[in-house]
């Protein structure tokens, strides 16, 4: 049986990262995802620690925070780690369609909800949603597109609105993939910029929804900017995301591209362990139980949605491993009794521990598995989502596994 | 929160007026009061009804659901069996679209025995209740997900109402006829005239107005809020407040309403509503009317409790606990509530303690508001001396040739929403745009709960995760035009409403989905506790 | 003969796993399309929670899903999409019956023997435009669709008079699934499976087999193609009892073999067969990677374009062709980057649909008209159908190719050099 240097548990961000680092070091690698993990949901932007403010330095920011939290993921890679794997992230999309940070720090950038949200790294098609002002932006929502409501963002950016539908091309009724689609075509983009630009009213920039086009966004963006004279930029919106979409596209074609092996669909649901060792793992392939070997394993098999954690009626488990799971003591305490509050619903902390190189440890300290490591947001101690850390989390530690993993 | 728009707004008769003046003042915009707004209305007596939120906000859209066949109650409660079954055959001709007419089943587990069941077969016959025993073999072939540790079954004619759907029928047929409706309209105070109660003072409860409203007859039929009116005059009546918690699955359970054979007790019924399937209820006792949380503890009893019926309840997915008080009127002074007689009671405060023209009607079930609203307004006609027959048994309800299956929903997917462009803002329970459309047409809705009241919106798998942020699109779209600010308020109010039912049967596949959607307003939209500052970025 | 439950019911509850997140929905090649199809999350678990056994189906679009399943590679949820919607198209076809169409159809392997025998007089007549006319008006199959020309003779046939090698006896055995399109209308991607599996050492047996009932699946019938799952493994496990794995060359009749043999239709023996069925493209590249001494290809130059079937998505088992052809050396092969051909086997014959399937491809041919390959390569016979017909390119199985750059000294001289075949 074929016997790989490293098998990636889990197709997000932090799994594609490992596999991608791990390829570029010249390691056989086989990925195993159940689907097409996180990116297709909320991949739109880097975000790296949204707590950190826009005009503040980022290296200090998040210094500061992990002496504030020196459990954090962040711990184990410190701001040179995060830096170095955002580095070797932003080299796997050269231009056009490139990933820079807007003013060097965190920049505020319009959501679906006509709110503004720090992030780290912009795409290019983003870029200029970075510092708009409610006096120089013009939304363009599609008719009959359910997922992007432009009236609901221009409303809350108080700034003008509108709602197109080009005729010739019945949009109403398509999906974020549809629509990006017919952005992938020169007529139609040309057409949508015409139509923009007859609405204009000495805007400089103009919001759209984010699906500038799922193989040539950087050219889609070229278009619109020529025909509309303005700066435009794509508004991350409901799931699925199609800028998530070309990422994970990105990885994918890379990965392949380099050797590795892409299983997607099936999830990988045993291990064998002996002596502290995983000596195979097993992919659910019905009727088949597939065997796959590897010297090391990264499990990034992100949180409850992605089944790296599963949450039974008492208690939070990690399904695959069975590795220790920091957790609050009892169901009762794992939510507060408002969605928004100050705090983080406690749940959020929880997850895996790890050393320092992050392989797995139990509540004693000791590493429980020799040839394992943990990666993504499936680790323990952070809260991704009020502190909007997710994709520096997943980059920044699927690096560091994948960098340790094959040093060992 | 903010109105939906200013049209909608407007389009409330009345309620840019200061005072008003009528002829029975009706008081709860639930079941019984809309019932007697109707049977009112078809007597040719003039009425205006207020209603402190939207209609069916109390108990009336607080329940499990269930049309009553009138045999739980055929071995303790006769007469309530009576009644009910009576009731269930007239609004099966009245409200066949408000009805699903499933059919019920009572099990016998080993351990309720067979003597139970057979007097129970012996009390429904006596009621006038048709049941049909089943051997165990022919209950599992029609319900494969009940216990196969049954011993048997009978069924009987229960079935699932749809009670938002009665009362907006109810107010359709009465408005056509002259009967006004004030909702989100709360009674402050009623206007004493010596011995008598002349009408009420209420506010509006959206934009703080007042208003004044004289009437010779008032009818307080606002069920557990009985007392709350009551008070003011200081008046009170004997009636206890019972919560019963329910818990809603993902999809159906069972085809048929399933009880339990067995002198009836907490958690023992599944009823099968549009979708999805409600197990009920517990019963404790409360006294307070709008904290009505749902327990972890009661929780875990419901589930432990149905899952002897259908065993799967232990791995069920479950969307959404909701708790209601029920008013039960205390006869006499007993320890269980469910001793205390579900009947109901028609109090009239003159010859009771001599305030003239106050009638409260409180107590009773679902199943029984027409027969409820038919005694208040016989009283009343005897009080005025008029001579008009009740004709709510016979006359059907306006949309009562609609046929209404949720399949139809289904259907349309195909034929109707491509052919009219429009979209699906709700994908789990397939509401199209057009629905929510035509309610703003209707011009009643004032705030983002009435549209859900109105639909099936937000009530699916994701419980409004996607279908809100949409719906509000829809409707910024007029509130763009009204110069209205930005709706984020009110979709911060939604998630922390909808948290509520939500947060107690956070285990197993919800939290994934919660994790979706916290990802979603908090991570992907930075949605914050309150409004925030620019730092953390609402609002450039 | 019928196993005892007709209908294979689904273990419970599976639309209560999605969690609605839309992942399908930045996949799926219909809805991207058109909004006719609302979508894997609604037609799949969505719809689910509406229909009721009990209740007559009324969601009809269930038709336009081609069931390419690339739904379910992707669910993080782990929801069988596909599945649902396999079984409502089978409820809805058990309510109202098939159509002659689909008849007709599913029994292209029956049809094709017999046609194959009079191709001289097939093959001319269904490129008649009247012919092409008539089965459109009459049958709604598009006249715009090219029907493959038959070849002659048979794949099985050819088998059958070729010469048994001296030494075949003292070989390995391997068992070959052909599949109905390879005998009949493809005759030199079988030769090509023969020559390939002959060149690394084994003797190559070819069992009695049916069509494996995907296009009976396809079109919701499957009742039918749980008859046909009977008939393959009633022939096929005799051939593994006796120690043979069996190997094949079409993803489709291998995932329809492997995995809904036993996971959907519940056929008896399903799991024994799967454990013993290999891609053909897997094994060889197996053979490679574990032999001491592997073959070494010989030089090609070309430039090659890789297209990707769903139905090798859904076998989950990576790009075993594309690995076995980087190891060709001189051939440039590259990855097309597109997901599904949008012909979805019969689906794409059909008029109501022909404009889905084109306009689903055109994707595809987008993607081979900028990277200009010389030639096009995919293991399923639908691809190459659709992709023939879209691009009008030369498009081969792996194995064709791969039986160019094998070694001379292993190619046995009995068979020669076959030409490529080329599109009609």
């Amino acid at each position: 049986m074929k016997r790989w240097d490293l098998i990636v548990i889990g197709a997000g961000l932090a799994g594609l990262t490992a596999a991608r680092t791990a390829v570029d070091m010249g390691a056989q690698v086989l990925v195993v995802g159940r689907g097409m993990g996180s990116l297709a949901l909320f991949g739109n932007t880097i975000d790296v620690l949204g707590r950190i403010k826009p005009a503040e330095d980022m290296e200090a920011g998040v210094a500061g925070w992990i002496a504030a939290h020196p459990e954090h993921p962040y711990a184990r890679t410190g701001w040179p780690g995060i830096s170095e794997a955002l580095d070797a992230f932003r080299d796997l999309f050269p231009p056009p369609y490139t990933f820079d940070a807007v003013g060097g720090g965190n920049s505020l950038v319009p959501t679906g909800a006509g709110t503004l949200r720090p992030t780290y790294l912009l795409p290019v098609t983003m870029a200029a949603g970075a510092g708009i002002s409610a006096a120089d932006t013009l939304i363009v929502g599609l008719k009959g597109f359910k997922d992007f409501q432009g009236d609901t963002v221009s409303l809350h950016l108080q700034c003008r609105g509108v709602n197109l539908s080009l005729p010739r091309y019945g949009l109403e009724g398509l999906t974020a993939l549809g629509l990006a689609r017919l952005m992938d075509e020169v007529p139609f983009r040309e057409s949508l910029g015409e139509a923009i630009r007859r609405q204009m009213a000495g805007e400089q920039r103009i919001g759209l929804p984010a699906v500038l086009g799922l193989t040539a966004p950087a050219e889609v963006l070229r278009t619109l900017e020529a025909v509309t004279r303005a700066k435009v930029f794509e508004i991350p919106m409901l799931p699925p995301s199609i800028p998530g979409t070309r990422m994970f596209h990105r990885f994918r074609q890379h990965l392949i591209a380099r050797g590795a092996t892409f299983l997607l669909g099936n999830p990988v649901t045993g291990a064998d362990v002996k002596e502290g060792r995983c000596e195979e793992v097993i992919l659910q392939n019905p009727p088949l139980l597939n065997h796959h070997r590897a010297d090391r394993y990264i499990l990034a098999t992100g949180r409850f949605l992605g089944g790296g954690l599963q949450a039974g009626m008492e208690k939070i488990s990690e399904p695959l491993f069975h590795l220790p799971v920091h957790q609050p003591d009892r169901r009762g305490k794992w939510f507060g009794e408002r969605f928004f509050q100050t705090e983080a619903h406690p749940i959020h902390c929880a997850g895996i521990v790890t050393d320092a190189d992050l392989r797995p440890i139990d509540a004693g300290g000791k590493a429980v598995l020799k040839n394992v490591w943990v990666a993504g947001s499936i680790l323990a101690h952070h809260q991704m989502i009020d502190e909007h850390s997710h994709q520096g989390i997943d980059i920044a530690t699927g690096y560091l596994a994948a960098r340790r993993a094959l040093a060992s | 929160m903010a109105r939906v728009s200013e049209t909608s707004g407007a389009m409330v008769m009345g309620w840019v007026e200061m005072a008003l003046r009528t002829e029975v003042l009706i008081i709860g915009g639930g079941a019984t009061g809309a019932g007697i707004s109707r049977d009112l209305a078809l007597r040719g007596i003039p009425s205006l009804l207020v209603e402190k939120g939207d209609f069916t906000s109390g108990a009336s859209g607080r329940n499990q659901g269930l049309l009553h066949s009138g045999a739980r109650y055929a071995v303790n409660d006769p007469e309530a069996a009576r009644e009910c079954i009576a009731e269930n055959r007239i609004l099966r001709r009245i409200a066949p679209h408000c009805i699903e007419a499933t059919g019920g089943l009572f099990v016998s587990l080993p351990e309720d025995g067979h003597e139970y069941r057979a007097d129970f077969i012996r009390a429904c016959a006596a009621a006038g209740i048709e049941t049909e025993p089943l051997t165990a073999r022919e209950v599992l072939s029609m319900e494969p997900k009940l216990s196969p540790r049954l011993i048997g079954a009978v069924q009987v004619p229960d079935g699932a109402i749809d009670p938002f759907t009665l009362v907006v029928e109810n107010v359709r047929d009465a408005e056509s006829r002259g009967a006004r409706f004030l909702l989100h309209t709360e009674v402050t105070d009623l206007i004493r005239d010596g011995r008598r109660i002349a009408g009420a003072r209420a506010k509006d409860r959206i934009t703080g107005e007042a208003i004044t409203i004289a009437a010779p007859w008032v009818i307080n039929a606002t069920g557990a809020w009985a007392n709350e009116i009551l008070r003011p005059v200081g008046l009170q009546i004997g009636i206890a407040l019972s919560k019963g918690s329910m818990l809603i699955t993902n999809t159906r359970l069972s085809e048929r309403v399933i009880n339990r054979c067995r002198p009836p007790a907490s958690g023992d019924i599944i009823v099968p509503n549009d979708t999805v399937s409600i197990l009920g209820t517990t019963s404790l006792r409360t006294e307070d009317l709008e904290q009505q949380e749902v327990t972890p503890e009661e929780v875990s009893f419901l589930v432990e409790e149905l899952a002897w019926m259908i065993p799967a309840v232990k791995e069920e997915r479950f969307t959404r606990a909701y708790a209601g008080v029920r008013p039960l009127v205390q006869s006499a002074a007993t320890g269980d509530d469910r001793e205390i007689s579900r009947g109901f009671v028609l109090i009239d405060h003159g010859s009771r303690d001599g305030m003239e023209g106050l009638i409260t009607i409180t107590g009773g079930k679902l199943i029984t508001y027409r027969l409820m609203a038919e005694r208040t307004v016989d009283f009343i006609c005897t009080k005025m001396g008029l001579h008009v027959p009740c004709l709510t048994h016979l006359q059907p309800l306006p949309g009562a040739g609609r046929g209404h299956t949720f399949q139809d929903r289904l259907l349309r997917l195909r034929h109707q929403i491509p052919a009219s462009r429009s979209e699906l803002l709700c994908d789990c329970e397939l509401v199209p745009r057009e629905t929510v459309d035509a309610i703003l047409r209707e011009g009643r809705v004032r705030e983002l709960q009435d549209i859900l009241h109105r639909t099936r919106l937000a009530k699916g798998t994701c419980q409004g995760g996607f279908c809100v942020y949409r719906l509000l699109g829809v409707l910024n779209e007029r509130r763009k035009e009204e110069g209205l600010g930005s709706s984020n308020p009110m979709l911060r109010a939604f998630l922390e409403e909808r948290w509520k039912g939500i947060r107690p049967v956070l285990w197993g596949i919800s939290v994934k989905e919660e994790e979706l959607i916290e990802s979603i307003y908090k991570g992907l939209f930075n949605l914050t506790p309150q409004e925030a500052g620019p730092a953390e970025g609402d609002r450039p | 003969m019928m196993h005892a439950a007709d209908t294979p019911t689904l273990p419970k509850n599976l639309p209560d796993l999605c969690v609605r997140c839309a992942t399908c929905m930045a996949v799926c090649p219909v809805s991207r399309v058109t909004p006719l199809f609302p979508g894997p999350k609604q037609a799949g678990p969505g719809a689910q929670r509406f229909r009721s056994a009990s209740q007559v189906s009324v969601d009809d679009w269930i038709e336009l899903c081609t069931a390419c399943r690339l739904c379910d590679t992707v669910c993080p949820a782990g929801v069988p999409i596909s599945e649902l919607n396999l079984m409502a198209k089978a409820k809805y076809r058990d309510e109202r019956g098939g159509t002659l169409r689909d008849w007709l159809l599913v029994r292209s392997d029956r049809f094709g023997e017999l046609f194959s025998r009079f191709s001289a007089i097939v093959n001319p007549l269904m490129k008649q435009r009247a012919v092409r006319w008539l089965l459109d008006k009459a049958l709604g199959i598009d006249r715009r669709r090219e029907l493959p020309a038959f070849d002659s003779p048979t794949f099985r046939r050819w088998f059958r008079n070729r010469p048994v090698a001296a030494d075949a006896a003292s070989r390995p055995t391997i068992a070959y699934f052909y599949g109905c399109f390879t005998n009949t209308n493809d005759v030199d991607v079988g030769k090509a499976a023969v020559v390939c599996l002959e060149a690394h050492g084994y003797t190559v047996s070819v069992p009695h087999q049916r069509c494996c009932g995907i296009p009976r699946l396809g079109v919701g019938d499957l009742r039918g193609a749980r008859e046909m799952g009977l008939r393959n493994l009633s022939l096929l496990l005799p051939k593994v009892r006796e120690g043979t794995d069996i190997v094949f060359s079409s993803t489709s009749c291998g995932m329809m073999l492997r995995h809904e043999y036993g996971p959907l239709l519940d056929l008896p023996g399903a799991e024994e067969l799967a454990t013993h069925l290999f891609d053909i493209c897997a094994f060889l590249l197996r053979l490679q990677e574990e032999k001491q001494a592997p073959l070494s290809y010989r030089r090609l130059e070309a430039k090659a374009a890789y297209f990707t079937p769903c139905h090798l998505r859904s076998l989950n088992e990576g790009l075993p062709a594309l690995e076995l052809l980087r190891l060709v050396p001189g051939l440039d092969v590259r990855l097309i980057e597109a997901e599904c051909c949008g012909l979805g086997g019969l689906y794409g014959f059909k008029k109501e649909k022909y404009a889905i399937t084109a306009e689903v491809g055109k994707d595809l041919a987008k993607e081979v008209a900028r990277m200009k390959p010389d030639v096009i390569l995919t293991d399923c016979e639908g691809c190459r159908m659709q992709i023939r017909h879209l691009t009008g390119m030369r498009v081969l199985h792996p194995l064709q190719l791969l039986r160019d750059a094998l070694p001379p000294a292993d190619t046995p001289a009995d068979i020669g050099a076959v030409p490529n075949r080329s599109p009609a």
